[in-house]
C-alpha cells in the first residue's frame, strides 16, 4: 500500500554510484531488451485508454452534442469501444511480457551470483556469513524484482501518461491547464516529504517486527526454563512491553501515510474547481468551448496519479540499487584459489611434500603453521596430532588446496598445487570432513555429488568396497531413499558412511580426514571404522587424530603444536623420546572409558 | 458519512456547474469554491477514515497477541511438546495479520457499501435507463475482483514456496561448501540451483497469468460503463432527456464506483482467508491447560526436601510408558546420581518433579504432600531443575542468573556466580554482569551456559536441586573447578543429579540405577561398579558419547 521498500541510511547509494549500479545492471539486462521492448509497446497500448477516453468524450460533446449533430457522437462511441479493446489486449499482454523480462533477467543474476559465490575460496565463507549470502540470493533478488516487475512497468506508464496528458492538456487548452497545474507542485513537495517519513517510519516498523518476533520466539522456546521458574508474569509484562513498542510504530507510521492520502486528495479536488471556475470564465470569454472544459476535468486525475506514482518510485529505485550495489560487491570478489590459466593434471599418484610452508588465514596477521616441511610416502598413512588450535586441521586443509599457503608450497608427484587443474586436484586428494554432511536428496544424490555420471553399478560397487552396501539396500527405497534436509532421516554413522563412499567414489590417491571427535552409537561405530580401514587401504592417508587407537594404526606420527612440527616419527619411536606425544598419549589412555 | 457526503458533493457539484454556469456562459466561480470546499471535507475524512480503521485494527491485533501469548505461556508442558515453536509463531505472527488485515477492511468496507448505495439512488433519480445501462458492468467489478484476490493468493504463495526452496538450496551449498568444493561438485549444486531458479519463474509467470487474466479486465469493465454513458447518454442528451452536466456527473459517479466494487471483492476473499486464520488461533486459546492449582492448594509449614515416587507410572502421548511402577524416595539433605541409558526416563523424573507433568499412576510428594494439592508455583519455587540444554534470554549476563528472583542483588547474583563456578569467565566478558547474551548477544561455549543456568538455578535457593545432565558440555579439565563449588551448592540440600560421568556420580551420597522403568539398583557408585554389569555397561556406553578434550577452537575458524 506504502513504502515496502525502505531503505535505511547505511544503505543508500549516493547518486555516482546509483549511476554506475545501474549502468552495470543495464549491461546485465542486455539478453531482454527484446522482451522490454515488446512490454514498452505494451504498456503504450494499455494508456492509451486513459488518454483517448476523455479526447473522445470531448469529441462527442462539441461536435456531436453540442453540434446537434449525432453523427460525430456515434463516431467517438465506435472509437471508444475500439480504444478500450485495444487497451485490454495491451494491458494483457503487459502483465505476461513484464514477468518474462523481468524474471529472465533475475534467473540470470541468480545463476551468476550462485556461480560466482561457488567459486569463492573457503576464506570467503569464513569471511561471509552463511545468512548473508543466502539473503543475498533471495530478499536482495526480490528487492530488485518489486523494481523490475512493478517499478519500471509503472514508470515507463506513468511517464507516458504523464507527457501525453501535459501535451494534449496544453493543446486543447493552455490556460486552463496551466492554472490547474498550479497544485502540482503541493503534490509533489507532498509526495517527496511522504516518501522521507514513510521511509523512516517504515524502518522503525520493521525493527519492532523483529524485536517482537524475537521476543515471542523466544518466550515460546524457552517456555519450560519460565514455567520451571514461575516468571510468567514478569516475560508477559516484558513481552508486552515490545508489542505496544510495536503497535505505536504502526500507528505512527499509519498517521503519515493518512496525512498525505488527505492532503492528495484535497488537492485533487482543488484542480477540478479551478479547472471548473476557470473553464467557466474562459466559456463565456468564447476562448474554450464546453467540451475542452469536460475533457480537462477529466484528463487532470489521470495527471495526478502519475506524478503521485512517479514521486514513490524514488524508494523502490533506492532499495534495488542498493541490493544491486550489494551483489556486485561478490560479483566484483576474486576467487582466491582459482586456476591458473596453464594448469597441468595432476600424475596418478605420487609423494605429498609440503615444503617449508608458512600460513595465515585471511584478514588475520598471526601465522597458524610455521615453516611446516613434511614428506609423505605413497600409499603413507601419517597422523596429525597436537592440542586444539596448534594447525592440524590448518595443514589438512592447505593439502586439499581450501587455503593457498602463504609462503611455501605443497606438491604433489613435484606439482605445486597451484599449479594443478582444480579438476585434477579434487580426483586426486579426496577431504572427508568429521561429520558427514548431506543434502537434500536420495542416498544416491548424495553420492552422485562426487561424480555425477556415476552409474548406479558404480554406486553400489563404491558402497561395497567399503562393506556398506547391505545397511543401505536394507531399506525400503534402498539408495533411493530420501535423506532430507542434512540427511536428518540417517544416523550420525550412515551419513558417515554415505560421505566415505563418496569419497571412495572418487578413487583418490591421498585422503584427508577429519576424525570426529564425538563417537557413534556402538553399533555403527564398528562399522564407520570398518569402512574408513576399507577406504584407506593403499591410499595416501592425512588424518587428523583424537583417539589413540586411530593414531596406533598410522605409520608415523606429527605432533603439532603452536604451528610448527614438533615431534615426528612413528608411535613407537615417539613414545621412547618421551617428548610431547609421550604426554599426549598419556592423557588419552587415562581419559579413555572403563 | 461526512466522508461520503464529500465524495459525493465534488461530481454533483461538477455537473451542477457545467448545467448552470459553464453551459450557459456564466460565471463558475462560485461553484469552484463550493466544489474546493466540498474537497477540503473529504481530504479530511478520508484521512481520517483511514486511521481510524487502521489504528483500531492494529490495535485489536496487538491485544490478541498479548492474549495468545499469556495464554500459550500458561499451557501444559505435554501441549508444547506436540507443538513445534514455528507454528505457535506463525498463530502469533502471520495469522494475526491475516486477521488484521480483514479487520481493518471492515470500516473501509461499509463505508464503502454506503457510498456505493447513495450513489445508485443518486444515479437513478437523476436518469433510471442511463443509470442501469452505467452500472450494469459494475457488479462484474465486485465478482472479479473476488475471483482475482482467491486466485492471486495461492500463486503468490507458490511463488514464495520455490522461493524458500531456492534459499534452501543456497543455505545448504554454504553450509556443506567444504564437501561441495572438495569433490568439485559446484556444477551438481548449479545444476539443483537452476532447477529452482526456474521453477521460480514458473510460478511467478502463473501468477502474472492471473493477472493478466483479472485485472485488465476489472479495468475494462468501467470502460464499457463510459462507453454506454457516452453512447446512450449521449444520445439522450441530444433528444434533450439529459443536461451535459448530467452526463459528466454520470462519468464521474462511474469511476468513483470502481475502488469501492473492487475493495469489498477483496474483502471477501480477504474475510475467508482471515476466517481460517482466527480458527488456528483459537485453537490454541480453546486449549485449556492441564497443570493448574487444585481449588484449595496445601500449605505446609516448611520444606526440608523429602521427595518420594510412589508406585509413578507415566508415558508420553499414548506412547508406551516411560516410568512403570517407579519407587523411589529420597530424605531431605541428601543427593542421588541417578544413572541409566539414554531413553530409561531420567530426564522425564526431573520433570514430573516440577510438575511439567502429572503422572498417569502413583504420585509424586514433596515433604509427603502429592504435588497435585500443592500451588503450581509453589512446586516450582521449592524445586529449582537446570536443564541438559540450556536456554539463555536476551538478556544481560546478571538479568539470566537473576531470572527466578528479579529482585536479587548483585551480591546474591556474584555468590550464585562464584558457586556455579561461572565467576570467573563472567569477569573476562566485555562487560562482565552487563554483557548481553542470548541469540543477538554475545555468544558463550557450552560448559559456560551451562554454568550460568546452574547459577540461576542457585538463585532461587531452592529446597530441592536437580542437575539434569547439567555439566555434560562443561570441558572435562574444567569440570573439577566446578566440582568443589557443586559439594558446597549439594549441601544439606536435596539434590538429584542426572549424570554419566564418573567423577560427578561419585559426589552423591547414593546412586540409582534406571533401567525398564524402573529402579534396578541403588547404592554407592564403588557398589553398583562392583555388583552391577549393567552399570558398567550403562556408563562405558555414556562414556563412548562423551567427547574428550577438544573444544571448538581458533583454528577450526569457520568450521562446519
Amino acid at each position: 500500500m506504502w513504502a515496502t521498500n525502505a531503505v535505511s541510511e547505511e544503505d543508500r547509494l549516493d547518486r555516482e554510484e546509483a549511476r554506475q549500479v545501474l549502468r552495470r545492471a543495464a549491461a546485465l539486462a542486455r539478453p531482454q531488451r527484446r522482451l522490454a521492448l515488446a512490454t514498452l509497446g505494451f504498456v503504450a497500448l494499455s494508456t492509451s485508454t486513459t488518454l483517448v477516453g476523455p479526447l473522445l468524450l470531448r469529441y462527442g460533446i462539441d461536435d456531436g452534442i453540442r453540434a446537434d449533430d449525432a453523427g460525430p457522437l456515434n463516431v467517438a462511441i465506435v472509437a471508444f469501444v475500439a480504444v478500450a479493446v485495444v487497451a485490454y489486449v495491451g494491458s494483457r499482454q503487459q502483465y505476461v511480457f513484464v514477468n518474462r523480462a523481468g524474471e529472465g533477467f533475475l534467473r540470470a543474476l541468480r545463476l551468476r551470483l550462485f556461480d560466482h559465490i561457488q567459486r569463492q575460496s573457503l576464506g570467503f565463507f569464513d569471511r561471509n556469513k552463511a545468512g548473508v549470502l543466502v539473503s543475498r540470493m533471495t530478499a536482495d533478488i526480490e528487492s530488485m524484482s518489486e523494481l523490475v516487475q512493478w517499478g519500471l512497468l509503472q514508470f515507463v506508464s506513468a511517464t507516458l501518461l504523464l507527457t501525453f496528458a501535459l501535451v494534449v492538456l496544453l493543446l486543447m487548452s493552455w490556460q486552463l491547464t496551466l492554472l490547474a497545474l498550479l497544485v502540482v507542485p503541493f503534490i509533489v513537495l507532498a509526495s517527496i516529504k511522504f516518501q522521507r517519513n514513510s521511509n523512516e517510519a517504515y524502518l522503525a516498523v520493521r525493527e519492532r517486527v523483529g524485536e517482537n518476533l524475537s521476543s515471542l520466539q523466544e518466550n515460546i522456546a524457552g517456555v519450560r526454563v519460565i514455567q520451571a521458574y514461575v516468571r510468567e508474569p514478569e516475560q508477559f509484562r516484558r513481552f508486552r512491553r515490545t508489542n505496544r513498542a510495536l503497535y505505536d510504530a504502526h500507528v505512527h507510521s499509519v498517521r503519515v501515510a493518512t496525512w498525505y492520502f488527505g492532503v492528495v486528495e484535497f488537492f485533487g479536488v482543488l484542480a477540478t474547481a479551478i479547472a471548473i471556475g476557470m473553464g467557466g470564465w474562459l466559456v463565456q470569454n468564447g476562448q474554450v468551448s464546453v467540451g475542452t472544459v469536460v475533457a480537462v476535468v477529466l484528463l487532470l486525475s489521470s495527471l495526478f496519479e502519475p506524478v503521485q506514482q512517479l514521486s514513490q518510485m524514488y524508494n523502490t529505485l533506492q532499495s534495488a540499487t542498493a541490493s544491486l550495489a550489494k551483489m556486485f560487491e561478490i560479483l566484483d570478489t576474486v576467487p582466491e584459489i582459482d586456476e591458473r590459466s596453464d594448469a597441468v593434471a595432476l600424475p596418478r599418484t605420487g609423494t605429498l611434500d609440503v615444503d617449508h610452508v608458512t600460513f595465515s588465514y585471511p584478514g588475520t596477521t598471526v601465522p597458524v603453521l610455521h615453516d611446516v616441511l613434511l614428506t609423505v610416502a605413497p600409499g603413507e598413512r601419517l597422523a596429525l596430532v597436537g592440542p586444539t588450535g596448534a594447525g592440524k586441521s590448518t595443514l589438512a586443509k592447505l593439502i586439499a588446496r581450501l587455503y593457498d599457503p602463504g609462503r611455501g608450497a605443497v606438491r604433489f608427484a613435484g606439482t605445486d598445487l597451484r599449479s594443478a587443474t582444480l579438476a585434477s586436484l579434487r580426483e586426486r586428494v579426496v577431504v572427508v570432513p568429521q561429520e558427514g554432511f548431506l543434502f537434500d536428496g536420495t542416498i544416491a544424490d548424495n553420492l552422485r555429488l562426487a561424480r555425477p555420471e556415476a552409474t548406479d553399478d558404480e554406486l553400489r560397487q563404491a558402497l561395497r568396497a567399503l562393506d556398506a552396501l547391505d545397511r543401505f539396500e536394507a531399506f525400503p527405497d534402498g539408495l533411493a531413499t530420501e535423506v532430507r534436509e542434512r540427511g536428518s532421516r540417517l544416523s550420525a554413522g550412515e551419513r558417515q558412511l554415505v560421505s566415505l563412499a563418496r569419497a571412495a567414489l572418487v578413487d583418490p590417491a591421498v585422503l584427508v580426514l577429519d576424525e570426529a571427535t564425538s563417537s557413534l552409537d556402538p553399533g555403527t561405530e564398528a562399522l564407520v571404522e570398518h569402512a574408513l580401514d576399507r577406504l584407506m587401504e593403499g591410499r595416501t592417508t592425512i588424518v587428523v587424530a583424537h583417539r589413540l587407537s586411530t593414531v596406533q594404526r598410522a605409520d608415523r606420527v606429527a605432533v603439532v603444536d603452536h604451528g610448527r612440527l614438533a615431534e615426528l616419527g612413528t608411535h613407537d619411536e615417539l613414545m621412547a623420546l618421551g617428548g610431547r606425544y609421550a604426554a599426549l598419549a598419556e592423557a588419552w589412555a587415562r581419559s579413555q572409558p572403563v | 458519512m461526512l466522508w461520503m457526503a464529500g465524495k459525493v458533493a465534488v461530481p454533483q457539484l461538477t455537473g451542477l456547474a457545467i448545467d448552470r454556469a459553464i453551459e450557459v456562459e456564466r460565471s463558475a466561480w462560485g461553484w469552484a469554491v463550493l466544489i474546493a470546499a466540498a474537497g477540503v471535507v473529504t481530504g479530511t475524512f478520508t484521512a481520517l477514515r483511514r486511521y481510524v480503521s487502521f489504528r483500531e485494527s492494529r490495535l485489536t491485533e496487538t491485544r490478541l497477541r498479548e492474549r495468545l501469548l499469556q495464554h500459550i505461556l500458561g499451557l501444559h508442558i505435554g501441549y508444547h511438546d506436540r507443538s513445534q515453536t514455528g507454528q505457535l509463531m506463525s498463530r502469533a505472527s502471520s495469522d494475526l495479520n491475516q486477521v488484521q488485515m480483514f479487520v481493518v477492511m471492515i470500516p473501509l468496507t461499509l463505508s464503502n457499501l454506503a457510498l456505493i448505495g447513495v450513489v445508485v439512488v443518486m444515479l437513478f433519480r437523476t436518469d433510471p435507463v442511463l443509470a442501469v445501462c452505467a452500472l450494469a458492468p459494475l457488479p462484474f467489478v465486485n465478482l472479479t475482483a473476488r475471483r482475482f484476490s482467491g486466485a492471486i493468493h495461492p500463486a503468490v504463495r507458490r511463488v514464495q514456496q520455490e522461493q524458500a526452496q531456492l534459499a534452501s538450496v543456497v543455505e545448504e551449498t554454504v553450509a556443506g561448501i567444504r564437501v561441495v568444493k572438495g569433490f568439485g561438485a559446484e556444477r551438481v549444486q548449479s545444476t539443483k540451483l537452476e532447477r529452482e531458479a526456474d521453477d521460480i519463474n514458473l510460478a511467478s509467470l502463473g501468477a502474472a497469468r492471473v493477472r493478466a487474466t483479472y485485472l485488465p479486465f476489472m479495468e475494462l469493465l468501467p470502460s464499457i460503463g463510459l462507453i454506454a454513458v457516452l453512447g446512450i447518454g449521449g444520445h439522450r442528451v441530444l433528444n434533450g432527456e439529459l443536461t451535459i452536466g448530467e452526463l459528466v456527473e454520470f462519468n464521474f459517479f462511474v469511476q468513483l464506483l470502481v475502488w469501492p466494487l473492487r475493495t469489498i471483492g477483496m474483502t471477501v476473499a480477504f474475510g475467508q482467508r482471515a476466517a481460517t486464520a482466527l480458527q488456528r488461533i483459537d485453537e490454541v486459546l480453546d486449549t485449556v491447560p492441564e497443570i493448574v492449582d487444585p481449588p484449595t492448594p496445601a500449605r505446609p509449614s516448611e520444606r526440608v526436601g523429602a521427595v518420594s515416587f510412589d508406585g509413578v507410572r507415566f508415558g508420553y502421548d499414548r506412547g508406551a510408558p516411560v516410568l512403570e511402577g517407579f519407587d523411589l524416595d529420597i530424605a531431605p539433605g541428601t543427593s542421588v546420581a541417578i544413572v541409566g541409558a539414554t531413553g530409561s526416563g531420567k530426564s522425564t523424573l526431573a520433570r514430573l518433579l516440577v510438575r511439567f507433568y502429572d503422572p498417569q499412576a502413583g504420585a509424586v510428594r514433596l515433604d509427603g504432600v502429592d504435588l497435585r494439592d500443592l500451588a503450581v508455583h509453589d512446586v516450582r519455587r521449592s524445586v529449582g531443575l537446570v536443564f541438559e540444554d540450556t536456554l539463555l534470554f536476551h538478556d544481560t549476563v546478571a538479568a539470566n542468573i537473576a531470572f527466578a528472583n528479579p529482585d536479587a542483588d548483585a551480591a546474591t547474583i556474584r555468590r550464585a556466580a562464584e558457586l556455579a563456578g561461572a565467576a570467573d569467565f563472567v569477569d573476562d566478558l566485555p562487560q562482565g554482569y552487563d554483557t548481553i547474551l542470548g541469540e543477538r548477544g554475545f555468544s558463550l561455549s557450552g560448559g559456560q551456559r551451562q554454568r550460568i543456568a546452574i547459577a540461576r538455578a542457585l538463585v532461587s535457593d531452592p529446597v530441592v536441586l536437580i542437575l539434569d545432565d547439567a555439566t555434560s558440555a562443561v570441558d572435562p579439565s574444567k569440570e573439577h573447578e566446578i566440582r568443589a563449588a557443586m559439594r558446597t551448592v549439594m549441601d544439606g540440600r536435596t539434590t538429584i543429579v542426572i549424570a554419566h560421568r564418573p567423577g560427578t556420580i561419585a559426589m552423591a551420597d547414593r546412586v540409582v540405577l534406571v533401567d525398564g522403568g524402573r529402579v534396578a539398583a541403588s547404592g554407592t557408585h564403588d557398589e553398583l561398579l562392583a555388583t552391577e554389569p549393567r552399570y558398567r555397561q550403562v556408563l562405558a556406553a555414556a562414556a563412548l558419547g562423551s567427547d574428550q578434550d577438544t573444544p571448538a577452537g581458533a583454528a577450526r575458524a569457520g568450521d562446519g
